[in-house]
């Protein structure tokens, strides 16, 4: 593999007196497909929250492209190139789609021209929406909103909570397609509590569990890893 | 059919408002000129040009960058003070206003840090309550102040030792209006006025996608504190008399329903509500208990009836009602 | 202790409890409206003075004898609260941060109240002073206190334990309380969420009215107090915590001797300079209060 992108040491975290995470040492390289998957409560979302910087680190240390993320807020982070989205789908809702891009591109880290974002556009296929206020677009619309976004800032590491939640099954299929053709333009990193979609994405998986790191391996690995089986993957949750 | 992303029209109107804008400032600088024989008519002519600088402020800040500070009127009383008192020691008006402004730009920066952590009622509590120290602050320090008695027959300004007449002041108020519409059109068309709908929309969203969510709002203070500043350093010496009751809370919510009755977050709204308004709480003077349950009435009015405000529900669609389902609410949270 | 300090140490405490007990009242009915429907109401001190007036009415105008009158004001919120209720309050129990909506509207509504206080009781007199409901003096030590402002300290009292009594063992207070805590989960157990809401409505407004019945029988009054009333229950609920019954009592009777005290070492502005001090410190670092449900 090439490079380290994203290196995570001892990352705790406590809120009040419980412990959300524990422990978590993490190593994404560069253009590398990274997934976490766990039950609801796993502290997936918390340790997303940590890296970009919505929440504090309790103990542990992140590392995004050889520079500390210590006490970055998002917007600085965002700056250094990490992007992430959300589990419930984020977008101006009463703005339109052409004003939702604009503003993605005010604060850049790299400024795309028009033809490019044009591109991105047509690839989503949201292209023809661009007149249409956010708030009214279907889910999956939203979605490919989101990714443009997010794709029009050039970023380096693309985190994405739980991509798929709430599609229709049709749309769940052409969603894991966007995303192993986006795998060519940025890296990714995927959350997401089920094997189904990790599977056909990940070079790499991560099983979180009750805040700890419970196995790491290629998608085939941890499919047959008795651990993962036993605590996880045979439940109903999986 | 596929868009392109630069040909669609970059931001809507823009002409439109450039010609709106040509036909408000004729209106303006001709109004003081037109009413120059009713004394009275063209007082309240320009203290409603204040009142559209005050719109214009409370607009960048209520309607675009989603802030409802109720502390404005005491940021314009902070600059209506300066002034006076600079004045009363021999300095002149003009080197006076910018001092006055910049004093209150200060502060409502510094009093607009709780928007940082508190969002939505809180904040607006917060800001209820910096405005009750204030007024009691102005009340108080009376050596400043004049306390409860204020100050009364504040001259009009002199331009080069002569007396500034009645009509060049007014005209002085129709250039202030004018130019504040202008500022705003501007900050709206420049990418500061997209970073400050991206905050008002969603400010977690606005800082993931890069922008420094704290710098602009402090921004959008700075900014919306010196339009509430430069209306408080030329009211004082044009009504020749100010009080802690010129800048109390009353005063602050009468500023937040022109912006809100207009149509908070467009240009032309706040400027209508306070061309409405302003004149008639004027009018009203006289009889201020009629004008307080008019006024009491008109904000029950614009938030049940129309929390678009005039302008807003004629130019949009109307926006649905957020989600009308018992959707948990996070009572707790102060965001 | 010398016996001048000894009386101004006891009056101080009289007056404390009495006050307290009041702020208590009022405050405890803004958190009971503000934890059942997110209503802040910056109305209240409105209330509270319309209570008090129309007790005014009812002794003075009418003649009635103030027992009588207080019961009537405070039966008389039902109807307004109901009415309001209906006509403003229930449109917006749906609407997503509700809060500032209603914040607003309440300004609205105490600036109309303000108005017509103004045209009508302003003109009429400065100062509103009620008949006491029974006279006679009883000593505290050296101190001389009114039978009257007594028997409005036990009547304050006696309310707020009512009305702890009602929360935890009613079934109507439990009712409330399961809303308090969660809307969803309450209606899933059968409570009727919306009737709950009118409800926790009239009660509030009739606990606010109840403080300012008591408050005018025993002080005298004028206009302005509405004001000051509606800033110092904000402030008593939210360090108390928003919605927090019991943190509005415990600061409400901190509030009362902070009153009482200030006042006799210092002037009022320094009081209220105190408690909006205090509820700005809370609101920025800790806006959930001192006693969180």
């Amino acid at each position: 593999m090439t490079e380290v992108l994203l290196e995570a040491k001892a990352v705790s975290k406590r809120f009040g007196g419980v412990v959300a995470l524990k422990n978590i040492d993490l190593v994404q390289h560069r253009g590398e497909t990274l997934g976490m998957i766990g039950p609801n409560g796993s502290g997936k979302t918390t340790f997303v929250n940590l890296i970009s910087g919505h929440t504090r680190l309790s103990s542990g240390s992140i590392a995004f492209d050889h520079v500390s993320l210590a006490g970055k807020n998002p917007s600085q982070v965002a700056k250094a190139g990490l992007t992430r989205t959300y589990q419930a789908v984020r977008v101006f809702g009463e703005l339109t789609v052409r004003e939702n891009v604009a503003t993605a591109l005010v604060d850049a880290r790299v400024r795309l021209g028009a033809e490019a974002v044009d591109e991105l556009a047509d690839w989503l296929r949201i292209s023809h929406r661009y007149e249409a206020r956010a708030g009214g677009l279907t889910l999956m619309e939203q979605r490919q909103l989101e990714l443009l976004m997010r794709l029009v800032q050039q970023p380096k590491l693309m985190m994405l909570d739980e991509p798929v939640g709430g599609l229709s099954s049709s749309e769940v299929r052409t969603m894991i397609g966007l995303l192993s053709e986006l795998k060519s333009r940025c890296t990714v990193f995927v959350i997401e509590h089920t094997m189904k979609v990790i599977r056909e994405l990940a070079d790499k998986v991560v099983v979180l569990m009750a805040g700890e790191k419970l196995a790491e391996g290629s998608p085939t690995d941890i499919l047959a890893d008795q651990r993962v089986i036993d605590r996880y993957l045979g439940t109903a949750d999986a | 059919m596929t868009q392109s992303f630069k040909t669609g029209g970059r931001i809507q109107g823009h002409s439109a408002n450039l010609l709106l804008l040509a036909g408000f400032a004729i209106v303006a600088f001709v109004l003081p000129i037109a009413l120059s024989g009713n004394r009275y008519l063209a007082f309240v002519a320009g203290v409603t040009m204040i009142h559209i600088l005050w719109a214009c402020g409370m607009n960048l800040l209520y309607g675009y960058t989603g802030l409802m500070p109720l502390m404005f009127a005491g940021i314009a009383g902070i600059s209506a003070y300066t002034v006076v008192d600079l004045t009363a020691n021999g300095w002149s008006f003009w080197l006076a206003l910018p001092v006055g402004a910049l004093a209150a730009s200060i502060t409502g920066t510094v009093l607009g840090l709780p928007s940082l952590r508190l969002k939505g009622f809180y904040f607006t509590l917060c800001s209820l309550v910096i405005q009750t120290v204030m007024t009691l602050g102005f009340i108080y320090f009376s050596g400043l102040t004049n306390g409860d008695t204020g100050f009364s027959q504040i001259p009009l300004p002199s331009l080069r030792g002569e007396p500034l007449s009645s009509l060049s002041y007014d005209l002085v108020l129709a250039a202030a209006a004018v130019l504040g519409v202008m500022v705003l059109i501007a900050i709206m068309r420049s990418t500061l006025g997209r970073r400050l709908i991206a905050i008002r929309e969603d400010d977690e969203l606005a800082a993931m996608l890069g922008i420094n969510v704290t710098g602009y709002k402090m921004i959008a203070f700075f900014v919306g504190s010196l339009f509430a500043g430069v209306g408080g350093a030329l009211y004082a010496p044009y009504i020749g008399f100010i009080s802690p009751r010129s800048f109390d809370v009353l005063i602050s919510m009468n500023i937040w329903l022109m912006v809100a009755f207009g149509g908070r977050g467009t240009i032309w709204g706040p400027v209508l509500g306070a061309a409405l308004l302003a004149p008639l709480s004027f009018f009203l003077q006289e009889y201020y208990t009629i004008k307080d349950v008019l006024y009491g009435a008109l904000i029950i009015a614009v938030i049940v009836l129309m929390p678009a405000g005039l302008l807003g529900s004629l130019g949009r669609t109307p926006r649905l009602p957020a989600a009308e389902i018992d959707a948990p609410v996070p009572r707790r949270s102060p965001k | 202790m010398s016996n001048a300090n000894l009386i101004i140490l006891l009056s101080t405490i009289s007056t404390g409890l009495i006050l307290g007990a009041i702020f208590s009242l009022v405050a405890v009915g803004v958190t009971i409206v503000y934890g059942s429907i997110w209503m802040p109401n910056a109305a209240n001190g409105q209330f509270f003075l319309l209570a008090a007036l129309f007790g005014w009415t009812m002794t003075v105008s009418w003649g009635l004898h103030p027992a009588i009158a207080a019961v009537l004001v405070i039966g008389l919120s039902v109807p307004l609260s109901y009415a309001l209720e209906f006509v403003l309050i229930r449109r917006f129990y749906d609407v997503p941060n509700r809060n500032i909506s209603y914040f607003v509207l309440s300004l609205g509504i105490t600036q109309i109240l303000a108005g017509i206080f103004a045209f009508t009781y302003g003109q009429w007199s400065d100062q509103f002073q009620l008949p006491p409901l029974i006279g006679g003096i009883t000593f505290i030590g050296p101190l001389p206190v009114a039978n009257n402002r007594l028997l409005v300290l036990v009547l304050a009292l006696a309310i707020l334990a009512a009305l702890f009594a009602l929360l935890r063992y009613h079934r109507y207070g439990r009712a409330i309380r399961a809303v308090f805590q969660n809307r969803d989960a309450a209606a899933l157990r059968g409570v009727n969420v919306k009737a709950s809401y009118s409800l926790s409505f009239a009660l509030g407004n009739a606990v606010i009215f109840a403080g300012g019945i008591l408050f005018a029988l025993a002080y005298s009054f004028d206009l302005t107090i509405a004001w000051t009333m509606s800033i110092t229950a904000f402030a008593i609920m939210i360090i108390g915590g928003p919605g927090s019954v019991l943190g509005a009592f415990i600061v409400g009777m901190v509030f009362g001797f902070t009153q009482a005290a200030v006042s006799t070492v210092a002037s009022p502005t320094i009081a209220a300079f105190s408690y909006l001090g205090a509820m700005l410190l809370i609101l920025l670092f800790k806006p959930s209060g001192l006693f969180a449900r």
